[in-house]
C-alpha cells in the first residue's frame, strides 16, 4: 500500500490516499471505491477483489484505491465533511484549490489507467442490485457484460457529468465503467461477493486474471427499458418485493400507507415483466420519489 | 520545555489516530494545579485561541512559575475539526456526557479520561466560546453558592460574573464535575471576535497570578487596565425572547445600555415582510448577549439583558 497523496488536516492526523498495485507492465486497470463515505459495499468489494490479486497475482497492472473519501467513512457521510462538499463533483480537481479539489486532481492523476472503474453503492434509503452502468455502445459495453454482473444498464454516455469522475476519466481518453450495488451506510456482504467477482471477470476479460465473473446477467437493458415506479402520494412505504426478484405485470411491488393510523393511501404494480433492480428502503417517502425500478425484460 | 501528552487517544475506522492533548507547564517551585480545558464543543474557536495564546505566553515564564498548569487546548478535535457543536458520527454533545464512562463509545471515554486527568486541580478553568447564534460579552460562570469561585472570578478581567444555579442537564457538564470551576466565554460561536481572546487570554493569565501561580513580576499588564466586572445571581439576568418566528433584526451591540421600553429589535416575516415584532428590553441594564442568528421561532431568545441596579455596571468595557 502506497500513500500517493496527502494534505494535513486541522485537529486530527492528515488525510491520505491510499492506493494498492498488483502487478507491472500492461494492460493498467485502476478501480475506484469510497469517492462517497458512506458507501461501504463497494469498498468492502474492492478489498475482495484485493485478496483475490494477493492469491493470484495478475498479468499487467491493476491500482485499486478502496476509500477515497476516508473523513466522510469516518462519519458515515457522503461528502467531505469539512465543507460538505461531494468530491465527485470537483473534478478535474486542482492541486491548489479546496481540499476536495486538491484530492479530485491527486486521484485522477493516479488513476491513469487504461480501464477505469468507480465503484458506488445506493444512497442509504435505497438498495441497489449490484450493476455496471455503460454507454450504449463501443468497448465499454464489451467490459461491462463481461462482468456478468445482475444487470447491465446501458446509458448515453454524454450525460455524465465530466465534474464526476468518470467524465472526467472520459474526458482524458480512458475507457470508464461506473459500478453500483447495495445501500449506503451498510454493508450487503453478499453484493460486494457479486461486485469483487463481476471485476474479477473485466479483469479476466481483459487477459490480467486467467478466470472471473458475476453470477450471470438477469437484465441487459438501456435507459428506455428501466421503468422508474415512483410514489403517487408521500407516506410510509411497505414493499412487497425484494431486490433482485423477478415480477410479471401487474404483479404488486409495494403500498404507500399513512405513515400514522396505517391506512392504505395507494399501491405500486409493475408495468411490465422485469427485474427489481432498485427498491427504497427508507419508508418514509414524499410524492414523486422513486420507489422501484425494474429493469423490464422482453 | 512543556511536558505534551495524550490523555486518551481516539482510532478512527479509517485509520488514523486523534490524540487529546495535554500541556503540562510545571514552574521550579511547588504551588497549586491549575486545568485549563478549551474546546469541549467543536464550535468554540475563541476558547481553543485564548488556550493557544496562553500556552505561547506560559513557555516563555514556565521556570518561574509557582506550581503547574496544566492546558488542554481541544478536547473535542473531532466536532472542532469541521466546527460543529457536536461529536461528529455518534452526534453528541460532549458537554452532557460528563463524567463519562471508560467502556463506552469514543466521545463517553474522553469525557472520562478528562475528569480522570484534571481530578486533584486546585482549580478547573473552562474556556468556551458562545453559541454560534448570539454574541456574547466576556463573561465568567460559576456555580451558585459558590462564593469563592465567584470571588476569585470579579480577576477575570470580565464583564459579569454570573452564578448560575444549576440547570437540568447540569451534572452531565464538565463545569458541574469539579467544585470552584469558573468557565469564561465571550464571542460568537465558530468566530473569533477582535478583542475578546485577549480579554479572556488576560483574565487567565490574571486568575493565575491571584491564585499565586504566576508571579507579579509576569503580569503582562498593569493590574488597573482589568474591567471590574458586574456580579451578578440568576434574578439580575433577563432573557428576552421573540413572540413569533421570522427574522430578528437587532438594534443593539452587547454591553450597550438600554433603558426599560427600549427597542432591542424586530421580528420580520421573512416572506410578508412588514414593520414586524417590536421587541422591547423589560428591564434597564445592559445587552449580555443579542442574536446574531437571524432566523428565530416563537421562543427563541433574542437578547439577554443584566440589570443594571450596582453601580459597578457602568465600569463594564
Amino acid at each position: 500500500m502506497s500513500v500517493v497523496f496527502r494534505m494535513d488536516a486541522p485537529y486530527r492526523g492528515a488525510y491520505e490516499l491510499h492506493r494498492l498495485t498488483f502487478g507491472s507492465g500492461s494492460p493498467t486497470v485502476s478501480i475506484v471505491a469510497g469517492l462517497h463515505g458512506y458507501e461501504l459495499t463497494g469498498l468492502h468489494a474492492v478489498n475482495m477483489l484485493a485478496t483475490m490479486l494477493r492469491v493470484q497475482p495478475p498479468r499487467g497492472t491493476v491500482h485499486l484505491l478502496p476509500l477515497v473519501n476516508t473523513f466522510g467513512a469516518d462519519e458515515a457521510r457522503k461528502r467531505w465533511p469539512f465543507d460538505d462538499q461531494d468530491i465527485n463533483r470537483a473534478f478535474p480537481g486542482d492541486p491548489s484549490g479546496t481540499a476536495v479539489q486538491r484530492i479530485a486532481h491527486a486521484l485522477l492523476e493516479h488513476s491513469t489507467a487504461d480501464v477505469c472503474v468507480d465503484v458506488h453503492s445506493g444512497a442509504p434509503h435505497v438498495r441497489e442490485l449490484p450493476q455496471v452502468r455503460v454507454p450504449l455502445g463501443g468497448e465499454e459495453l464489451e467490459l461491462g457484460r463481461a462482468m456478468k454482473v445482475p444487470v447491465v444498464w446501458r446509458r448515453p454516455g454524454d450525460r455524465l457529468d465530466a465534474t464526476g469522475l468518470v467524465g472526467a476519466w472520459r474526458l482524458a481518453g480512458r475507457r470508464a465503467l461506473v459500478v453500483e450495488g447495495g445501500r449506503g451506510s451498510t454493508l450487503d456482504t453478499s453484493h460486494s461477493e457479486t461486485i469483487a467477482r463481476g471485476l474479477a471477470g473485466l479483469l479476466a476479460h481483459m487477459g490480467v486474471l486467467p478466470a472471473g465473473g458475476g453470477p450471470g446477467t438477469l437484465a441487459d437493458v438501456t435507459h428506455a427499458q428501466v421503468a422508474q415506479h415512483r410514489a403517487d402520494m408521500g407516506g410510509f412505504f411497505v414493499p412487497e418485493v425484494r431486490i433482485g426478484q423477478q415480477v410479471a405485470g401487474g404483479q404488486l411491488l409495494g403500498h404507500v400507507q399513512a405513515p400514522v393510523g396505517g391506512e392504505r393511501l395507494g399501491e405500486l404494480r409493475a408495468r411490465r415483466k422485469g427485474i427489481v433492480m432498485t427498491l427504497r428502503a427508507y419508508p418514509l417517502v414524499h410524492a414523486q420519489e422513486l420507489l422501484v425500478r425494474i429493469a423490464e425484460l422482453p | 520545555m512543556p511536558q505534551h501528552h495524550a490523555i486518551v487517544t481516539v482510532e478512527m475506522p479509517s485509520g488514523g489516530d486523534v490524540p487529546i492533548v495535554r500541556h503540562r507547564l510545571r514552574g521550579a517551585q511547588p504551588g497549586p494545579r491549575v486545568a485549563i480545558v478549551a474546546g469541549i464543543r467543536g464550535d468554540t474557536p475563541e476558547g481553543i485561541r485564548v488556550a493557544t495564546d496562553l500556552l505561547r505566553f506560559l513557555v516563555g515564564v514556565e521556570a518561574d512559575l509557582r506550581g503547574t498548569v496544566d492546558l488542554y487546548p481541544c478536547a473535542n478535535p473531532l466536532a472542532a475539526h469541521r466546527g460543529s457543536r457536536r461529536w461528529p458520527f455518534f452526534d453528541v454533545d460532549l458537554n452532557r456526557l460528563f463524567p463519562g464512562r471508560a467502556d463506552g463509545h469514543p466521545p463517553d471515554r474522553v469525557a472520562h479520561a478528562l475528569v480522570q486527568d484534571v481530578i486533584g486541580a486546585d482549580q478547573v478553568i473552562e474556556l468556551r466560546g458562545a453559541h454560534p447564534a448570539f454574541r456574547e460579552v466576556p463573561q465568567a460562570h460559576v456555580r451558585h453558592r459558590d462564593p469563592e469561585a465567584a470571588e476569585l472570578a470579579m480577576h477575570a478581567n470580565v464583564a459579569v460574573v454570573w452564578s448560575r444555579h444549576p440547570g437540568p442537564a447540569a451534572a452531565s457538564t464538565f463545569a458541574y464535575q469539579l467544585p470552584g470551576t469558573i468557565v469564561l466565554e465571550g464571542g460568537t460561536g465558530n468566530r473569533l471576535t477582535a478583542g475578546v481572546s485577549r480579554d479572556l487570554t488576560e483574565g487567565v493569565i490574571n486568575l493565575l497570578n491571584t491564585v499565586g501561580v504566576l508571579p507579579d513580576q509576569h503580569l503582562p499588564f498593569h493590574w488597573a487596565a482589568l474591567t471590574r466586572p458586574l456580579r451578578v445571581t440568576d434574578d439580575k439576568v433577563v432573557r428576552v425572547r421573540a413572540g413569533r418566528g421570522g427574522l430578528f433584526m437587532p438594534e443593539g451591540s452587547p454591553w450597550s445600555e438600554v433603558q426599560a421600553g427600549d427597542l432591542l429589535g424586530r421580528v420580520v416575516d421573512p416572506v410578508q415582510g412588514g414593520e414586524g415584532e417590536p421587541i422591547v428590553s423589560p428591564v434597564s441594564g445592559r445587552l449580555m448577549a443579542v442574536r446574531e442568528q437571524p432566523v428565530v421561532f416563537p421562543g427563541s431568545m433574542v437578547a439577554r439583558v443584566v440589570v443594571a441596579d450596582s453601580p459597578e455596571a457602568s465600569e463594564g468595557p
